[in-house]
């Protein structure tokens, strides 16, 4: 900050009482729900905004049991290996497009990227009609296929940008060291592209950890939903116990939200900072 | 042995060089192919081949899973013409994507210029609080907000009762004229913060310079705001702009969750009628179509996406 407004006051204050105003928008909502998810039912229509009188941790429990724990399980196996395929296998094209010379690379750069502007929606019917032939609804591979699919593109594109900013003074230093360029991108230049990965992972796993359509389509057996289709099935199930349902959506929320608190700036820059 | 002008070994080594530069560039061949190979096998199989599946299913009438497809020419699109739901969700991805745009842009670029300009402490843990809620889940923040606009145990019928105030009669929800507005508030909540935060990098990027010399010119924050903050973050806002018009084509979740469509089809848009035509009344084919007229507005946007990051 170079200078801010303090010489005038009053512009202070009305600074802080919009940025005030937004937060008590986004808080009361979510302060709403941890109580709710606190309460006896009864509790909801008599003392809407208070906060609950004795912790109900029994809706916890229901939420938990009822599936979240297994629900949470899925999410873990299917982002991290989905997002651990889509680093690799997009890290090892960008570099491709980045560094070396091949024929038709513009075209199949283009190929790619163009991917990015694909909604999932347009693909749903022809993806369900092969899963299903393939007998890979309701499996683990059938989901994470098509989420790799859909996580290159964006990811070849920021991996790309990076690698063509690589300085090639230093891979030429381990060409002349001796290095062949399997040995120089496993020694050099992927230890030097960490951040720029693990920015991808983040922005990965935070789409994939919510993703919600693929699976809606893909897993409708109970065992294999994810979290997001999980508050789905509750929200139909539990349609007159509220405070269990709000329970099990807090739940769902915390471990992203946890990670973030954690993380924050490589979290904002991975989500926000990719229009630089 | 040498001439005494040009060395002996460069000579020999011509033919040489030449033949290893060869088989260097078809080891880089080899080598790239190796590379691009897994990424574009996948997509192939998972999004180019789905791709041009739809674009061939939409000519044909069959249930989702019917191995046998009966052809029926542009007859599904005859149908879209003529759907009054299809123009219908046409219009609600376009409330969405306006509203969007007005809400979330126009909100977050005002946020972000206040944290970016007015603010002395409490920066960090504004922008964490305001970004928090892109970490839930769409579908959280969907079954969060019905719970909200809940007639019965809701909080935000409370809060009006508290005010001595009359909610509507058919909830939030179930009012077809209130429903796309309802929706768009929950959307809202979840992704003005996360428009606030990438409008912030941009803005923090522009020089501090361009303020001291506007300070000694006498300029407001309000000045400043129009004459620097604006002009020069305006890529920044343009792609802001831009990631919500394309989010708003793309919508989903947020509306499958709070009202499946309904009531009455009045909150359906693009994406639940497809999924709704598909795997809800097994209309495939038709489905398809639609699923096609979505591709061809989801690449007009995504082309002007290119064109204005290319800029950028």
């Amino acid at each position: 900050m170079k200078k801010t407004i303090s010489k005038d006051g009053f512009a202070t204050g009305l600074t802080y009482i919009l940025l005030s105003a937004y937060s008590i928008v986004i808080i009361l909502p979510a302060l709403w729900m941890v109580f709710s998810s606190l309460k006896k039912m009864l509790e909801l229509f008599t003392a809407p905004f208070s906060p609950p009188v004795e912790p109900q941790w029994i809706n916890f429990a229901n939420a938990w049991s009822a599936g979240i724990s297994r629900y949470l399980f899925n999410s873990l196996i299917i982002t991290s290996v989905s997002v651990l395929l889509i680093v690799v296998v997009s890290a090892m094209a960008a570099y491709a497009f980045a560094r070396l010379r091949f024929p038709f690379r513009v075209p199949l750069y283009l190929l790619l990227i163009v991917g990015f502007a694909i909604p999932v929606h347009t693909t749903l019917i022809p993806l369900y009609r092969t899963l299903n032939s393939a007998n890979l609804l309701n499996t683990y591979p059938g989901v994470i296929g098509p989420y790799v699919a859909f996580g290159i593109p964006f990811s070849v594109l920021l991996l790309y940008a990076f690698f063509v900013q690589f300085p090639s003074e230093i891979e030429d230093a381990a060409r002349i060291d001796g290095c062949d360029t399997w040995q120089m991108v496993i020694r050099i230049v992927l230890p030097l592209s960490l951040p720029a990965m693990s920015s991808v992972a983040i922005f990965q796993t935070v789409f994939l950890w919510n993703e919600f359509s693929v699976a809606l389509i893909t897993l409708s057996d109970d065992a294999m939903r994810t979290i997001p289709l999980g508050l789905t099935t509750f929200q139909g199930q539990w349609t007159t116990n509220w405070p269990s349902l709000l329970a099990a959506v807090t739940l769902a929320s915390i471990p992203l939200l946890l990670i973030f608190i954690i993380l924050q700036r490589q979290f904002i820059n991975s989500l926000a900072g990719f229009s630089k | 042995m040498s001439n005494g002008l040009i060395p002996q070994s460069l000579l020999l080594n011509q033919p040489a060089r030449k033949k290893r530069v060869l088989a260097g560039r078809w080891y880089e061949y080899r080598d790239a192919f190796i590379l691009v190979a897994p990424a574009l096998i996948i997509f192939s199989i998972f999004v180019i081949y789905p791709v041009i599946n739809t674009i061939q299913l939409s000519f044909y009438e069959y249930g989702l899973t019917d191995p046998n497809l009966e052809f029926v020419g542009f007859q599904n699109y005859e149908q879209i013409f003529q759907d009054s739901v299809f123009w219908r969700a046409l219009r609600n991805n376009g409330i969405i994507l306006v509203g969007s745009v007005l809400v979330q842009v126009g909100g977050g670029v005002i946020l972000a210029a206040v944290l970016s300009r007015g603010i002395r402490w409490g920066k960090t843990f504004f922008r964490t609080l305001h970004f928090a809620p892109v970490m839930m889940s769409t579908v959280a923040v969907g079954v969060l907000w019905q719970l909200i606009y809940d007639p019965g145990v809701g909080i935000l019928n409370a809060i009006i009762k508290a005010f001595g105030l009359r909610p509507p009669s058919q909830g939030w929800l179930g009012d077809p004229n209130l429903v796309m507005f309802a929706i768009l508030a929950a959307a809202c909540w979840q992704y003005t913060g996360y428009v606030m935060t990438i409008v912030l990098a941009g803005m923090e990027s522009v020089p501090g310079e361009l303020y001291e010399a506007s300070a000694l010119d006498g300029a407001n924050e309000v000045q400043n705001f129009f004459y620097i903050t604006l002009p020069v973050s305006r890529n920044v806002i343009i792609a802001a702009i831009l990631i919500t018009m394309i989010g708003a084509v793309k919508v989903f979740d947020i509306v499958y969750v709070l009202t499946r469509g309904g009531p009455a089809n009045s909150s359906q848009v693009i994406g639940t009628y497809i999924y709704y035509n598909a795997f809800t009344v097994n209309q495939a084919g038709y489905a398809s179509a639609i699923a096609v007229v979505l591709l061809v507005i989801a690449i007009g946007f995504g082309a002007l996406q290119l064109r204005f990051t290319r800029q950028i």
